[in-house]
């Protein structure tokens, strides 16, 4: 009788310690699945918002069109998603900022625009939403948003005004074919006395440059020419992107800047004039028209065969490396901006990392914020990367995905993540568009061979004298 | 002769509308209106806000004549001036001169002419933006239609682009001007030669008036409002190029065509100066309020044209 008492009680200690554990498990387990976070939860305020987004049309964002309607599905919120040309999203977003009616609740920006509209005040900073644990994706990894460009575009004196959109990057291209030739490596060797491959260098650019400029009638890889060939394309038209490159890509890979540290303009110095003049130099080996060639002309050169090599945006150069768009898809080499020999000081690149602002004026602030949340999530970056094959990544984790590493252009993909390591935003100038339109009007004739690369440097101190009247940047 | 006013009685007795004093004005109402709504009242803003200081897009205080000392000392504002006054004065009297010849050839009797005049009226129906993109193709440096399938080819302008070039760049603006709007003149001066009386030319025939005394004796001076209209407004639109420039060299090379037009967007929608934009605007406005009114004076006493 005592043995089966003491039987029934430790019977009743194991069942009790079971339920003990068994309690304790509960207490630790159901608090964190009921904490687990997901849009629709966080969207349950806003189900039924509507929201309209400014976007630029590139084939980037149409694909990304294709996503959305995934996020109301999810989140109830509906999303008028917009795109309209280069040109036009600058316009129309910006005086939808800068009056105040609120019609876009997000707008696209390019860091160039970000000094102007600072100086307005009319952007919602988003540092309260991003402490939200009901909004904000404990997932969400900021730490994984490609810097510099993120923090350089964003973010502006402690406060940050956007999660990153499209990290566009300009980056080094050249025909492989041509580089890779045995006698025209031969021929190269014996007049540079080094060999020829893809520039890791700027003086490497301009030899090669040199090499391949031949007239009609004259040999390139074995074949004689029926037109005249050129050894490099670059972007030469008044406004555009122009002024960008040379700032970016060439100025400040000699050590200069237009700007000192406190944002004073700081144009005619001796690393600036050589900069310029080296660029200028380049338009010798350039089509006739450097001066009307667009960005989007760099790209038609390249597939066209016109020309050996270029400095290009690398999402045009992925819509010409495809077959159907040019003869030369798939012989097409790249590299990030190479290094200038003389100067050993950090590089740099063009890039024009953008952002999708929320306005002021906006009437859902938080839903559009989980939107730009969604957008720029791991989840549905891998998503549009898949679909696209690849793309213009905002994190660092996107370069491992398989639709980069195992992509035909995974040396392209190579080639922009090397410029996004030093890609920045563009300083926080008001009057950037003006600077950028006069500068960009004296290296026209730099190029030209109007004027000298001090006469430039000269004119457009005074210039930016003139348009600043003191300090340029915010 | 009984200069006193007739009033005639409508059939209920009392005066008929078309001699009330209110009528003219009920008439032209609806054009007034109009006219008050989409040019006077954007004009007087315009007006209001080359005065005030705007920073931002948004008015922050009254500037005076500040922007217009601003505009007036930018050498930016008298080189677009400039560019626009060799345009005018090159692409109006060459599409005025071409567009009179050509009616002259129609008006003399061609083959085909119903034909031929739908055709070539097509430059000028086509969208600014077309013609843009079209010529952009035609003279691209090193692979439009024209500078490398011949210019290139013949060694002609070889090694640069008309729009490349800032000596030449201009010009090629001027040479789709021309294109786009010569037939525009040339239709408008075919339908006024087409109405014009037929009496004189018999009379002059029986004189024995040799075409060229029939041409500036009687043609010219018959014709001689529709010319000075249609030049006036042909010189008005020409001088707000913007369109083709835009499209073609965004102002460039440098600023060798950069118009007033040109620089006025970019002030408004690049740089946001809407106070200096603005005053641009009004003092483009002033010169052609003062040319217009010399024109009409000159026009009216000497060419009996209004």
């Amino acid at each position: 009788m005592i043995e089966s008492y003491l039987i029934q009680r430790k019977g009743r200690r194991i069942r009790t310690a079971a339920a003990a554990a068994a309690l304790l498990a509960a207490a630790t387990v159901l608090p964190n699945l009921a904490n687990a976070w997901s849009y629709a939860e966080a969207a349950a305020p806003y189900k039924g918002t509507r929201i309209v987004i400014l976007d630029e049309v590139t084939p980037l964002q149409q694909t990304f069109a294709k996503l959305v309607p995934q996020f109301t599905e999810e989140t109830g919120i509906e999303v008028d998603y917009q795109l309209l040309n280069h040109f036009e999203v600058i316009n129309k977003g910006q005086a939808d900022l800068l009056s105040g009616r609120g019609a876009y609740d997000g707008v696209m920006l390019h860091s160039a625009q970000t000094g102007l509209l600072l100086g307005a005040n009319v952007l919602r900073p988003i540092d309260d939403m991003l402490a939200d644990s009901k909004l904000t994706s404990p997932d969400m990894d900021t730490a994984d948003f490609i810097e510099p460009a993120w923090s350089t575009t964003a973010k502006f004196n402690g406060t940050t005004y956007a999660l990153p959109a499209w990290n566009y990057n300009v980056v080094y291209w050249a025909r492989n074919d041509l580089l890779s030739h045995p006698e025209e490596q031969s021929n190269f060797k014996a007049k540079y006395g080094y060999d020829l491959r893809v520039a890791s260098t700027m003086q490497e650019i301009r030899d090669i440059a040199e090499f391949f400029t031949r007239k009609a009638g004259e040999k390139l890889a074995g074949k004689t020419l029926q037109g005249d060939f050129y050894g490099i394309g670059l972007e030469g038209i008044k406004g555009g992107t122009t002024w960008g490159t040379v700032w970016n890509s060439f100025i400040k890979n000699w050590g200069g800047d237009i700007f000192d540290l406190e944002g004073n303009p700081r144009v005619d110095t001796p690393e600036n004039r050589a900069a310029m003049r080296f660029w200028g130099d380049l338009w010798k080996f350039g089509p006739p028209g450097m001066a009307e060639t667009s960005l989007l002309d760099v790209p038609t050169l390249m597939g066209s065969g016109v020309v050996a090599q270029a400095v290009a945006w690398s999402d045009f150069a992925l819509g010409i490396d495809q077959p159907g768009s040019s003869e030369f898809a798939g012989k097409f080499a790249y590299s990030a901006m190479p290094r200038n020999t003389g100067y050993s000081g950090p590089r740099s690149a063009e890039g024009a990392p953008s952002i999708i602002v929320i306005s002021k004026a906006g009437k859902n602030p938080e839903a559009t914020y989980l939107f730009l949340q969604w957008m720029s999530d791991k989840a549905t970056q891998t998503k549009l990367a898949d679909t696209l094959g690849g793309g213009v990544p905002i994190r660092v984790s996107s370069w491992g995905l398989p639709a980069f590493k195992k992509s035909r252009h995974a040396q392209l993909y190579q080639a922009m993540e090397e410029t996004l390591k030093y890609t920045q935003g563009k300083p926080r100038a008001p009057k950037i568009y003006e600077i950028f339109d006069v500068m960009s009007g004296l290296m026209q004739e730099v190029g030209l061979g109007k004027i000298t690369a001090e006469e430039a440097a000269g004119r457009g101190q005074e210039a930016l004298n003139k348009i600043c009247e003191g300090k340029c940047t915010l | 002769m009984n200069d006193a006013k007739v009033t005639v009685r409508s059939k209920a007795g009392g005066i008929h509308p078309e001699h009330r004093f209110w009528y003219p004005y009920i008439l032209i109402a609806p054009t007034m209106v109009t006219l008050v709504i989409v040019s006077l009242i954007p004009f007087l803003y315009t007006v209001y806000l080359s005065l005030q200081e705007a920073k931002y897009g948004q008015i922050q205080g009254f500037a005076g004549v500040d922007n217009f000392v601003t505009v007036l000392t930018d050498p930016r504002f008298w080189n677009a001036m400039w560019v626009a006054l060799v345009f005018v004065l090159v692409a109006v009297p060459v599409e005025f001169m071409l567009g009179l010849t050509g009616a002259l050839i129609l008006n003399a009797g061609v083959k085909y002419r119903g034909l031929l005049v739908p055709l070539m009226f097509i430059p000028t129906m086509m969208a600014p933006i077309v013609v843009g993109l079209l010529w952009k193709i035609m003279f691209a440096g090193s692979w439009g239609l024209l500078s490398y399938n011949i210019f290139e080819r013949f060694g002609i302008l070889s090694g640069t682009s008309i729009f490349g070039s800032p000596s030449f760049a201009l010009f090629g603006i001027i040479l789709v001007d021309v294109w786009q709007w010569t037939p525009f003149m040339m239709l408008a001066f075919f339908a006024g030669l087409q109405s014009l009386p037929t009496n004189p030319y018999r009379a002059a025939a029986i004189d024995g008036a040799n075409p060229a005394q029939i041409f500036f004796r009687i043609t010219l001076p018959m014709l001689s409002p529709l010319l000075v209209v249609i030049a006036l407004l042909r010189l008005i639109d020409a001088f707000k190029i913007f369109d083709s420039i835009f499209i073609l060299t965004g102002g460039g090379p440098g600023a060798a065509t950069e118009s007033p037009s040109i620089l006025a967007y970019k002030m408004v929608f690049e740089y946001w100066e809407i106070g200096e934009a603005s005053a641009l605007a009004v003092l483009v406005w002033l010169l052609f309020f003062a040319f217009c009114n010399v024109f009409y004076q000159v026009a009216k006493k000497k060419l009996h044209a209004f």
